[in-house]
C-alpha cells in the first residue's frame, strides 16, 4: 500500500508540476502574481470538456489545440495588462489585486456560460484499460496526464535553455533593467512567456476532469493554492524547481489519502505554512531563485 | 602631412546638471579612430558623468556630442551599442544565472549592429575560454571585469568607453588588461578611459584631459600634466605657485 501511494504520488506530482509550471514561469519572468491561474485551468478544462462533447475531439488532441490557442490569446492579454501593471509603483502587489478581479470575472463568466454542473470527461477516452508500472496498476489517465506534464516539463527546459528566445527570458528573469539596457526587447520575451505560461495552465485544465473526477466554475482558487503549495515548495520564480515541488506535493497527498484520508484535502495548506515557517525561500533556497 | 582624418567622437560644451550641482560645466574634448584618451581628476570632477552622458545613460542638459559625423542626442545604450559605441561599468553587471557565454552571445545579437566578433576567440583572447560554461554570477570580481569587457566587445564597438575597469585588479591582471586596451586601439578601436591609477593611465594612454570641477583644466600627455601648475593646485592643493 506504501509502495502503490508512492508511485501514485509520482505520477500525481507530475501532473501538479503542470499545475503549477506556469504560475511559476510567469512570477520568474514579469514578477507578477497570477490569481486568476486557477480558472486558466478551469477554462482549459471546459474547453477539452466542450471540444469533446460537441466533436468527440481526443483530449490529447484538445491539448495541442489548447496550446496554440491560449498561447495566441495570451500574447494580446500581455499588451493589453502587463506593461501598465509594471510602471506601476509596486507592481507585485498591485497584480495580485488585478488578477484577483480577473479570477472573479472568469468563474462569474463561466457560470453564466456553464451553469454550476459538475462536468467530466469518461475516463475510457484516455485508455480503457489500467496500466501496470512497475508492479502497480494505475488508470490510464494518470498515466497520460504524468507523460504529458513530463513533456511540457521537458519542453520548457529546452525552450528556456537551449534556444535564442529562451537566454533572453533567462537574461530577462535575471535582471530587467540590464536586459532593457542590452538592447532586449523585453516586452517581446515576456509576452511569449506570458502565452507559454497561460498555455501550460490550459493543458494542465485539460486532464483536470481526470484527475479530480470532475469539474466546475470554482475549482479556480483550489487548483490555484495547490499551484501555490507546489511553486513555493519548489522554490518561487524557479521554473524548473516546480518539479521537486510537485512531487512533494503528490506523493504527500497521496500518503495522506491513503493513511488520513480525512485530513488529505488540508494537506496543501499545511505544505505552504511548513515551508513558509522553515525554508521561506523555498526548498532549493536562494542559490537557485533566479536561474 | 597629411591632413588628419576627422574625429570619430566630438564633444563640445557639454553640460550635465544634477540639481543645482554642474556635473560637467562645458567640457569638450576630440577623440580619434586609434586613440586611448584619458579622463582623470578628482572624484566628483565629472568623470564618471562624462562616459555616463556620452553613453547614453543621462541625457545632458547643454552642448553637443558628435559621433561619426552624426549628432547623438540622448539616444538610449543599445541604440548606441548598434551604432558602434560601448563601455564597460565600475561596477560589472552581468547576468548572473546566464553562463558567461551566453552574457557575450546576448550582448553580440541583441547590441552588435555590424558583425559580431568570433565569440570563442573573444572569449580565449580575454582568458575567459575556460570560464565559458560557467554561470557568471560564480566568476571573482576580477572576472567579471573582464567578463564586462568581453560584453561591451561582443557588440564590435568602434568607441569603446571604459569606467575604472582597473580597479581591484591585482598587478599582473592590471598589466594584460592595459596590453589588451592598447592592443584594441592599435587595431583601430577609439577608447576613453576613466581611471584613477595613474600608473595604467601612462601605460595605456596616447594623451590625458585632466578634470576638475566639471571642466577640463589641462589636455596633453600625462608626463606634461603632472608639471602643469593648475593640475598640481587641484590634486594636491593650496597654493602651490607656479
Amino acid at each position: 500500500m506504501l509502495y502503490h501511494a508512492v508511485l501514485g504520488g509520482l505520477v500525481y506530482g507530475l501532473y501538479f508540476t503542470l499545475v503549477g509550471l506556469g504560475l511559476n514561469l510567469m512570477f520568474g519572468v514579469m514578477r507578477i502574481v497570477n490569481l486568476a491561474h486557477g480558472d486558466v485551468i478551469m477554462l482549459g478544462a471546459y474547453a477539452a470538456w466542450a471540444l469533446f462533447t460537441a466533436w468527440a475531439v481526443h483530449p490529447l488532441l484538445a491539448a495541442l489545440a489548447i496550446l496554440l490557442a491560449f498561447t495566441a490569446i495570451g500574447i494580446p492579454v500581455y499588451y493589453l495588462i502587463v506593461p501598465r501593471l509594471l510602471r506601476a509603483r509596486d507592481a507585485e502587489m498591485l497584480s495580485l489585486i488585478l488578477f484577483f478581479g480577473l479570477q472573479q470575472i472568469i468563474e462569474a463568466a463561466a457560470t453564466i456560460a456553464f451553469g454550476t454542473t459538475e462536468r467530466s470527461i469518461p475516463g475510457r477516452v484516455l485508455g480503457h484499460h489500467p496500466v501496470r508500472i512497475l508492479g502497480q496498476v494505475l488508470p490510464a489517465a494518470w498515466v497520460w496526464a504524468g507523460a504529458v506534464s513530463a513533456v511540457c516539463v521537458a519542453a520548457l527546459y529546452l525552450y528556456l535553455y537551449h534556444s535564442p528566445p529562451g537566454m533572453l527570458t533567462r537574461a530577462v528573469m535575471s535582471n530587467r533593467e540590464e536586459a532593457k539596457a542590452s538592447g532586449i526587447d523585453v516586452d517581446r520575451v515576456c509576452s511569449l512567456a506570458f502565452g507559454i505560461a497561460l498555455a501550460l495552465a490550459g493543458i494542465a485544465g485539460v486532464f483536470a476532469p481526470f484527475m479530480l473526477g470532475s469539474v466546475t466554475p470554482a475549482i479556480g482558487p483550489d487548483l490555484n493554492i495547490a499551484a501555490f503549495a507546489v511553486i513555493v515548495i519548489g522554490t518561487l520564480g524557479n521554473p524548473i524547481g516546480t518539479v521537486l515541488g510537485g512531487i512533494i506535493y503528490g506523493v504527500s497527498l497521496m500518503l495522506m489519502q491513503t493513511f488520513l484520508s480525512a485530513w488529505a484535502n488540508l494537506l496543501p495548506n499545511l505544505l505552504l505554512i511548513a515551508v513558509l515557517l522553515v525554508r521561506p525561500s523555498g526548498l532549493l533556497g536562494r542559490r537557485v531563485r533566479r536561474a | 602631412m597629411s591632413p588628419e582624418p576627422p574625429p570619430l567622437l566630438e564633444v563640445r560644451d557639454l553640460v550635465k546638471r544634477f540639481g543645482g550641482f554642474r556635473a560637467l560645466d562645458g567640457l569638450s574634448l576630440d577623440l580619434r579612430a586609434g586613440e586611448v584618451l584619458g579622463l582623470v581628476g578628482p572624484n566628483g570632477s565629472g568623470k564618471t558623468t562624462c562616459i555616463n552622458t556620452i553613453g547614453g545613460l543621462q541625457r545632458p542638459d547643454g552642448g553637443v556630442v558628435t559621433y561619426d559625423g552624426r549628432r547623438i542626442p540622448g539616444l538610449r545604450p543599445h541604440r548606441l551599442s548598434r551604432l558602434g559605441i560601448n563601455r564597460t561599468y565600475q561596477s560589472p553587471r552581468p547576468f548572473a544565472s546566464l553562463t558567461v557565454r551566453e552574457n557575450v552571445l546576448v550582448a553580440a545579437t541583441e547590441g552588435c549592429g555590424s558583425t559580431p566578433p568570433d565569440l570563442d576567440t573573444l572569449l580565449a583572447s580575454l582568458g575567459l575560454a575556460g570560464q565559458a560554461a560557467r554561470p557568471a554570477g560564480e566568476l571573482n570580481s576580477a572576472e567579471q571585469k573582464t567578463l564586462d569587457l568581453a560584453r561591451a566587445l561582443a557588440t564590435a564597438p568602434r568607441l569603446l568607453l571604459v569606467d575604472e575597469l582597473a580597479a581591484g585588479l591585482n598587478p599582473t591582471e592590471l598589466l594584460r588588461m592595459a596590453e589588451r586596451l592598447r592592443a584594441l586601439a592599435d587595431r583601430g578601436m577609439a577608447i576613453l578611459v576613466v581611471e584613477h591609477l595613474m600608473g595604467f593611465i601612462e601605460r595605456v594612454t596616447d594623451r590625458v584631459i585632466v578634470m576638475n570641477a566639471g571642466r577640463a583644466i589641462f589636455g596633453g600627455r600625462l608626463a606634461e600634466a603632472v608639471r602643469d601648475g593648475d593640475v598640481k593646485r587641484v590634486f594636491l592643493g593650496g597654493a602651490h605657485g607656479g
